[in-house]
Parts: C-alpha cells; structure tokens; sequence
C-alpha cells in the first residue's frame, strides 16, 4: 500500500481544523450531525490539499483555506448524494456506513443541500466580494451542468448500459476532474496566481482527475472493501477504463496522465515538488 | 459501439485521451494558457492569436533566414548574423501570423455561431475549427515552401524531403493550434456541446496530415522549381589558349561620349585618340545608374538579378555582420526610418554579395596573371586569386595599419604601404597641375578627382602589381567631378559665367585624364597589349536619351571598325575573356563581339565555350585588421555617393 505523501501530514490536520470550525458545530439536530459525520470522516482530503498546494506554488497558502474547506463540502455533498439508493446506493464510505445509512435518506439529502450552501456561503464571507465571486462562480460550475450534477445523472441512467469512451470520458471529467480543476484554479486564485499558472494548473488538475478516477476504477476490481474505505466491485455493471482496456492498460494510461500532470508543472521547476508527489501517489494508490 | 476501441488497445485509448487534451498538450497550454482568464470571447480570440503569434514568429522568423540567405547574399555572414536576424524576423512573422490567426479565429468562430441552434452545430463547429486551422496551415506551408524553395537544389531529393517534411510539421501545428483556438473561442461564447481538443491533438489524425502538406509542398516546389540549375552545376576547369595578348581594361566612369568626341576632335586628346583608333561599339546604357551595379555588370558579364549587387548603399543591421541592399525606394524610405532608429546603418556594397565572379577572377582561375585595381565591390579581396586592390585599397593606404582584405596579395601590403607618402606627393603635384587656373572651389573638386583617379594609376603600375596577362583599373574621378559641378539642380541654375568655367574645368579634366593615361596604363603595357576603353556617362546623365557609353579596343587584334552597334553592358566580360584565350561561358546573356576583332584575329583564335563558370568561389582568410566600413560611409558620402 503506498503511503501519502509527507506534506499530507502537514496539510490534512490543518484541514480538518478548519473543516470542524468551518461546519455548524453539533446541536443534536441529525442534519448537523450528518453533515459533520460527512465532512469529518477519515479521508485523504486530496482536494482540499490541491488547493492548498495550488496556492503555495502561486505564492502563498495563507488565503487558501476557506476555499480548501469548500472543496470538501461540495465534495462531501456529492458523495452523500453518490451513496444513496437512488443513485449507487452504496452501504460504506470512508470505511463506515454511508451518510443516508446512518441517518436515513431524508436527512441524507438535507445533510447534502446543507453542505453546498454552507460552501458558497462560506466562500463569500471568507474573500473579499470579486474573488469570493470568482471562487463561487467556478464551484458552482463545478457542480453544475457541466459538473458534478451533469455526471452524475449520466451516470446514473448509463447503468446497464455499453458506454462510448467519448460519455465514459465525459462522466470522469464531470464528476471528478471539473471539481479537480475547480480546486487547483481556487488555490491558484487565492494566492493572485496569472493566467499561465492557472493554465498549468488546470492541465496538472484535468490529466490528474482523470487518474484518480482510473485508479478509483482499478481499485473497484482489485481492492478490497478494508483497503477502499467502500464497497468494492460495485462498477461491474459500468463500463469503465478498466472493462476497456483491461487492468494492465488502465494501470498504464493512470500512471501516463500522472506523468503528464506532473510535466504540466515544469514551468514551476523545483516548487511543484509536493504537487508531482501527489501525482505520483495518485498513480500509485491502493487506497 | 463503434466509438469503443476495443478492450485491452490502450493505444487507441491513448489518441482518444490526446483528442481530448489529455496528455501531452505543451503547445496547447501554451497557447490558451494566457487566455484562459479572458471572460470575454474576442478578447480570448485576441490572446490565442497572440500566443499563436509568438509562437509562429519564434518558429518562422529562423525559418525565413535560411530563404533569406539564399536570396541576400551577404546578408548572413556567420551563425550570429542568422541568429540576430532570426531574432529581427520574429516580429514581422510574429504579428502576421497573430492578425491571421485572429482573423481566422474571428472568421470561423462567426461562420460556426451562424448554425448555433442546429442540432447540427458540435459537428459544424468543428469543422469550421478544422477549415480554419487548415487555412493557416496552407498559407504556412505555401510561404514556407516558397522561401525554402531557392535554398535547396532541385536535385537534393533527401534535403528536400528533409527540409519538406520540416515545413510541414510547423505548418500543421500553426494549423492545430489555430483548430484549438477556434474551439476555445466557441466555447467560451457559451455554446455548449463543443468537441473538446483537436482533431490533430490524435497521432493517426496528424500522420496523414502531415503526410498531405508534405505531398503538397513537394508539388509546390516542383511545380516552381527553376527549369535550369546553373549554380548547382560544377564548373568545368578552363584551359586557355595563348592568342598572345595582354589585356589592360581601361574603365571610365562619367565620360560623355558626345564630349569627347568633340574635344579629340580638336586635337587634344591624344591618348584616347589611341584608345579608340581600332575598332569600338556602342555600351547600352542602363537607366539605372548605380555604380556598383552597373560596374559589376560589366565586370561580370551577368544581369544583377544573377550576380546580385543591386545598389552601391546596402544597410547593416544592428548585431549582424552581412548587408542588405536598399535599392527601391520603398526600402529607401524604411531604412531612413531604420536608420534614425539605430536599428540598421549604412554600408557599401561588398564582394560578399557577388554571386559570379568577375572577368578577372575567371581569368585567374584559368591560370592567367591578373590584376584588378579599385574596381566596385572588390572590398574583401582576400581569398581571391591575383592581385586585387580593392576599393578600400587607398583608404587603407591612408589609414595605414593592418589590412582587413583590403589588398591581395597581402605579400604586397607593406611595400605599397612604404611608397605611400612618396606616391602622395606624386599624386598630389600631378592633381594640383589639373586644376590650375580654375576658381578655388572649382579646383578643390577637380584636384579631388585629379587625386584619386592618379592614385589609381600609380597604384596600377606600382612595380609590386607587376607584369600581368589582365590588367583592369577603375576611374571614378570624372564622374565625381561631373557630380560635384553640376549636382542634381539643372545647371541653368547657374550664372552663364560660373557654368561655362565648371564646363571648362571638366573638359579640362578629361585632358588630365588623357595625359595621366599616356604616362601610365596606356604606354606601360607596350606593343602586345590590347588596350580596353570602357566608359560609363555616370551618375549626372540620369538616363537622358542620347546618352551613350563606349567600348572601344586597340592594340594587336584589334579591328579598325568603328560601328554603330549597340552592345548591352554583360557584352564586355565575355569580349575580354575571349580576347585573353579564355573559354566564353554559354550561360552569359551576351556574347563576345566580335566586331571589335581583327578578321585575322578571329580566323587563328575562335570562340571556345563552356557552360559556365560557375559561382563565385572565395577562399576562406582569416585577416587582423579591423574593417574599414565607418571610414568607407565617410568617403562615399564625402564623394557624393551616399547620402
């Protein structure tokens, strides 16, 4: 099992610092509960890291956290909203019983919906009003209809079906590289990054998401549920990179686009260090 | 489905990534990065084309050098010129391909939106992006086909495919990123659907591509390939056959052929009475009077478009070495702007951009003894063979110090360096004996002249030229005066009085010139030699109609026949030649006159030919001195040359 990379210690108690101060402390109402049981369950926390190590390479991490808590909101939300039994229905996550499991469907999708506004409402206290604006506008693109939401409903009416690559490509991107690219560009923008920095950086994000998703698709056939954090061989009845090139050839194009991510940073030299080491664990993770 | 590679083809996987701007997409990033942040879709139009324009302009602007070079020889001397000019061109090219870019962007972007609602529109899109890419990508390879065209032989099959396959490489990612462009405009517009990535971002797109503009640009440059090949030709070797004769070429610039005339008709004139007592024709005259062109026409018996010295006043850029010439006026009118920028400065026109060697350079190379003395664009003589004082000789007498090629041999530098104060003081009682009795304005122009023409002559029969089978000397002095007394203003300008002594101070100088002849050039070759008079009516006659110009021979051979024939100026180099025993190459426009010969002449010595004699080849000498090119600007302006 490859281990995170060093800075993730660094980088993952501040986040869940900020996410336990960032989240409606419990009052015993069960959306709140949910809501913090989603947001403060084990987790890697690889796109609030992104944003954070986005932002250091731009200059300075200083300003990146409430987009860092962001990103894991949204994130929490789509996951919740992933896990129920009109979507995946999928009994874990992060090794415990999915969020509508444990607190039941309706304060689930409650949970959800309080998630992403507590995000967006975040983001605009947290920034002054024209980046609040550019961070918010790129999240809810993020989720939006050439998002998350698209994705995931296309995804969820493939089941069953032979997928092209060209949809199978557009899932991927939707549900996992757009809100990829969103947090690396959040980060960028924290921090005054320019144009080019955010170019690489959506080239770093986009090659990365897509990896992620790959490996995520590897460890559905050859992880185990102890491993995964969540059920395994849910996927069988999707088509996947791996159903289309096998587990070797995914394995393969996973390791290529991290490669490829990490080259999209050579113009940031020796500072892209920790964000070619996340490449790299993305390429080679078992969990 | 049919859009599935099938399971396990991770290649097929792989192109489809790339198709969709996974993977490696450098140039892609490079391209829209700096658009990325535009919220409006013209302004990201504007910052792709920008991008495209650097991007092009750091490709093509090195890719024009090497047509350029081809087609400006002289301009790149060395790697540092091609590099600094490379860097020149980059900006031109750079903000062309920026505005074609934009305009195609523009243009597709626009054709594209028309059919938005069509259910039809992704794939409509797309190809707009793909028509508009490909058009670029054709005005990229057409134009560098086009440049490339006269730097690679129409035999060098594998240098053209090599050079070939380049062009189209660039051409189709000028085309790609162009395709890109227009997709990112389209979506940036807010029409959703679009394809993302281009079709050329896919190795099996690109291939064929490839393959198509390479195809393209071979029929291009086969298509308009020069018929003949002269240059890639090697001359053959030339032997000569002995007719007996020395040749000294006598060239005058500035004579009016109605004038002299006139005055050897009143008896005052001896030497050119010999000069022209055999036989003698007509010279075309050409409306452009440019010295260096008009004189390196005649030394080389080719048209300037082929031996390539098209103005006297070429302009150096900034950082580079080699020149090129400012002949139009258009150019004229830039490079004044240039000049005043510091971005280019005058220069003389140089050796360096002769492409076919002179009458006297084939004759050496026949193995015959020649000399050549103050003759245009002889400056570098080093690497040549026989003795060459160039036109930067007597500078450099002046001046003194190493020579940078001025003189070749550089054996004979240091003698003639020690008689220069001696035959200064020669020079100058003869100069000062021409303009006596003249007005002491008047008489500075006209010993001015009288100096440099007898420096010219000294410096012919200086004992260290020696014996030669071909001696050539150049006299500028006549036009210098002619020039400097009657200057562009119409001479009826001038008080009656004042014109009619600068008409007699001229008459005067031909005088001069005929006993400065007697004493030198003329005697000193003796009975075997046969003597050229060559004659240009110069600058002041701008092309007037009547104006004439002479060639005229004498001496063993020569014919008795004064004709009305008019000869065109590529005529001299190929009469000399044969003359001298020396193969006529069949590939000059003209022919030697034959006219000019005696029957008996021409009966034991017929014309040999050959096919050519080739280009210019000049040895590689390495020299100390530091060039005189500031000093030479100074002495051509001072002499009315240049500006």
């Amino acid at each position: 099992m490859s281990s995170l990379p060093g800075f993730f210690g660094t980088h993952q108690p501040a986040i869940t610092r900020a996410i336990d101060a960032f989240v409606p402390a419990s009052t015993g109402a069960p959306v709140v509960d949910a809501m913090r049981y989603t947001l403060l369950a084990p987790s890697k926390r690889v796109r609030a890291v992104l944003v954070l190590l986005s932002a250091e390479l731009c200059g300075s991490s200083a300003r990146a956290m409430p987009a860092a808590c962001a990103v894991e909101a949204i994130h929490g939300a789509s996951l919740i909203l992933d896990d129920l039994p009109c979507m995946d229905d999928a009994p874990l996550r992060r090794g415990r019983p999915s969020a509508h499991v444990e607190f039941g469907e309706a304060v689930a999708v409650l949970a959800a919906f309080g998630l992403l506004n507590d995000a967006y409402g975040h983001l605009a206290r947290a920034y002054e009003p024209a980046l609040a604006a550019k961070i918010t506008t790129l999240y809810a693109d993020a989720v939006g209809l050439d998002g998350l939401v698209a994705g995931q409903a296309e995804d969820v009416l493939a089941t069953d079906t032979t997928l092209t690559f060209d949809t199978l490509e557009r899932i991927h991107r939707r549900k996992t590289g757009v809100l990829f690219s969103a947090a690396a560009t959040a980060g960028a923008l924290s921090a005054g990054g320019s144009a080019d920095d955010i170019a690489a950086l959506t080239a770093y994000a986009k090659n990365l998401g897509l990896a992620f998703q790959i490996v995520d698709d590897l460890l559905d056939v050859t992880g185990t549920p102890e491993e995964t954090g969540k059920a395994v061989r849910s996927d069988v009845r999707k088509t996947t990179f791996v159903s289309l090139s096998g587990v070797d050839g995914a394995r393969e194009l996973a390791l290529e686009l991290c490669r490829t991510a990490a080259g999209a940073l050579a113009p940031f030299g020796r500072r892209a260090a920790h964000l070619s080491e996340l490449a790299e664990f993305v390429a080679q993770r078992r969990l | 489905m049919a859009s599935v590679p099938p399971s396990g083809d991770v290649d097929a996987l792989r192109e489809r990534l790339r198709a969709l701007g996974y993977l490696d997409a450098r140039v892609d990033r490079f391209v829209l990065g700096g658009a990325a942040s535009r919220s409006r879709a013209a302004s990201l139009a504007l910052a792709a084309s920008v991008r495209i324009g650097l991007l092009a302009g750091v490709i093509l602007g090195p890719a024009a050098v090497i047509g350029i070079a081809t087609r400006a020889p002289g301009l790149v001397t060395s790697v540092t010129d091609a590099m600094v000019l490379a860097a020149y061109l980059t900006v031109p090219f750079g903000l062309a391909s920026a505005v074609l870019a934009c305009v195609a962007i523009l243009t597709a972007g626009w054709l594209a939106r028309q059919t938005a609602s069509d259910p039809e529109f992704p794939a409509r899109a797309r190809r707009a992006a793909i028509a508009a890419g490909l058009m670029v990508a054709a005005v990229c390879l057409a134009y560098l086909t086009l440049w490339w065209r006269a730097a690679v032989p129409p035999d060098a099959w594998a240098m053209q495919a090599v050079v070939l396959a380049v062009a189209a490489a660039i051409s189709v990612l000028i085309g790609h990123v162009v395709t890109i462009s227009v997709l990112a405009y389209l979506a940036r517009l807010g029409l959703a659907g679009l394809p993302v990535g281009s079709p050329l971002s896919s190795w099996r797109a690109v291939v064929p591509a490839g393959a198509v503009a390479l195809i393209g640009a071979m029929v291009l440059i086969r298509t308009l390939a020069p018929v003949a090949a002269p240059e890639s030709a090697p001359p053959p070797a030339l032997t000569v056959v002995p007719t007996g004769v020395r040749a000294v070429v006598v060239a005058i610039d500035g004579v009016d052929v109605s004038t002299l005339t006139r005055l050897r008709a009143s008896g005052g004139l001896p030497t050119f009475d010999r000069l022209v007592s055999g036989a003698s024709v007509g010279l075309a005259v050409s409306t452009d009077r440019d010295p260096a062109q008009v004189w390196t026409t005649l030394a080389t018996g080719q048209p300037p478009e082929r031996h390539g010295i098209r103005a006297l006043e070429g302009r150096q850029l900034a950082g580079v070495e080699g020149r090129v010439g400012a002949d139009s006026p258009g150019m004229s009118m830039l490079t004044t702007a240039t000049d005043l920028l510091r971005l280019t400065r005058p220069t003389i026109a140089s050796g360096e951009e002769r492409r076919v060697p002179s009458f006297w350079e084939v004759a050496a190379s026949a193995g015959l003894r020649t000399a050549v003395v103050h003759w245009w664009a002889t400056w570098p003589a080093a690497g040549t063979l026989g003795t060459v004082l160039s036109d930067r000789a007597i500078l450099r007498l002046e001046q003194g110090g190493e020579l940078a090629a001025e003189i070749a041999p550089a054996s004979i530098y240091p003698s003639l360096l020690a008689s220069a104060s001696v035959r200064m003081a020669r020079v100058n009682e003869v100069a000062a004996s021409a303009a006596l009795g003249l007005s002491p304005e008047i008489a500075a122009i006209i010993e001015r002249s009288a100096r440099l023409d007898a420096t010219v002559l000294d410096l012919a029969t200086d004992s260290t030229v020696g014996s030669q089978d071909l001696l050539v000397v150049y006299l500028p002095g006549l036009d210098i005066a002619q020039h400097a007394l009657f200057p562009a203003a119409p001479s009826d300008t001038l008080a009656p009085a004042a014109a009619a002594e600068r008409v007699r101070a001229l008459e005067g100088y031909y005088a001069f010139l005929d006993g400065a002849l007697g004493r030198t050039v003329v005697t000193s070759g003796g009975p075997t030699h046969l003597t050229w008079l060559v004659t240009q009516p110069g600058r002041v006659a701008g092309g007037a109609a009547g104006t004439q110009a002479l060639m005229a021979i004498s001496g063993p051979g020569a014919g008795l026949d004064t004709t009305s024939e008019v000869v065109s100026a590529e005529a001299l180099a190929p009469t000399v030649l044969r003359a001298l025993g020396v193969p006529v190459a069949a590939d000059l426009p003209a022919s030697s006159v034959e006219s000019l010969f005696a029957d008996a002449f021409k009966t034991t010595f017929v014309v040999r030919s050959v096919s050519t004699y080739g280009e210019r080849r000049v040895g590689s000498v390495q020299t100390t001195g530091k060039p005189l090119d500031r000093e030479m600007i100074e002495r051509m302006r001072s002499l009315g040359y240049v500006r």
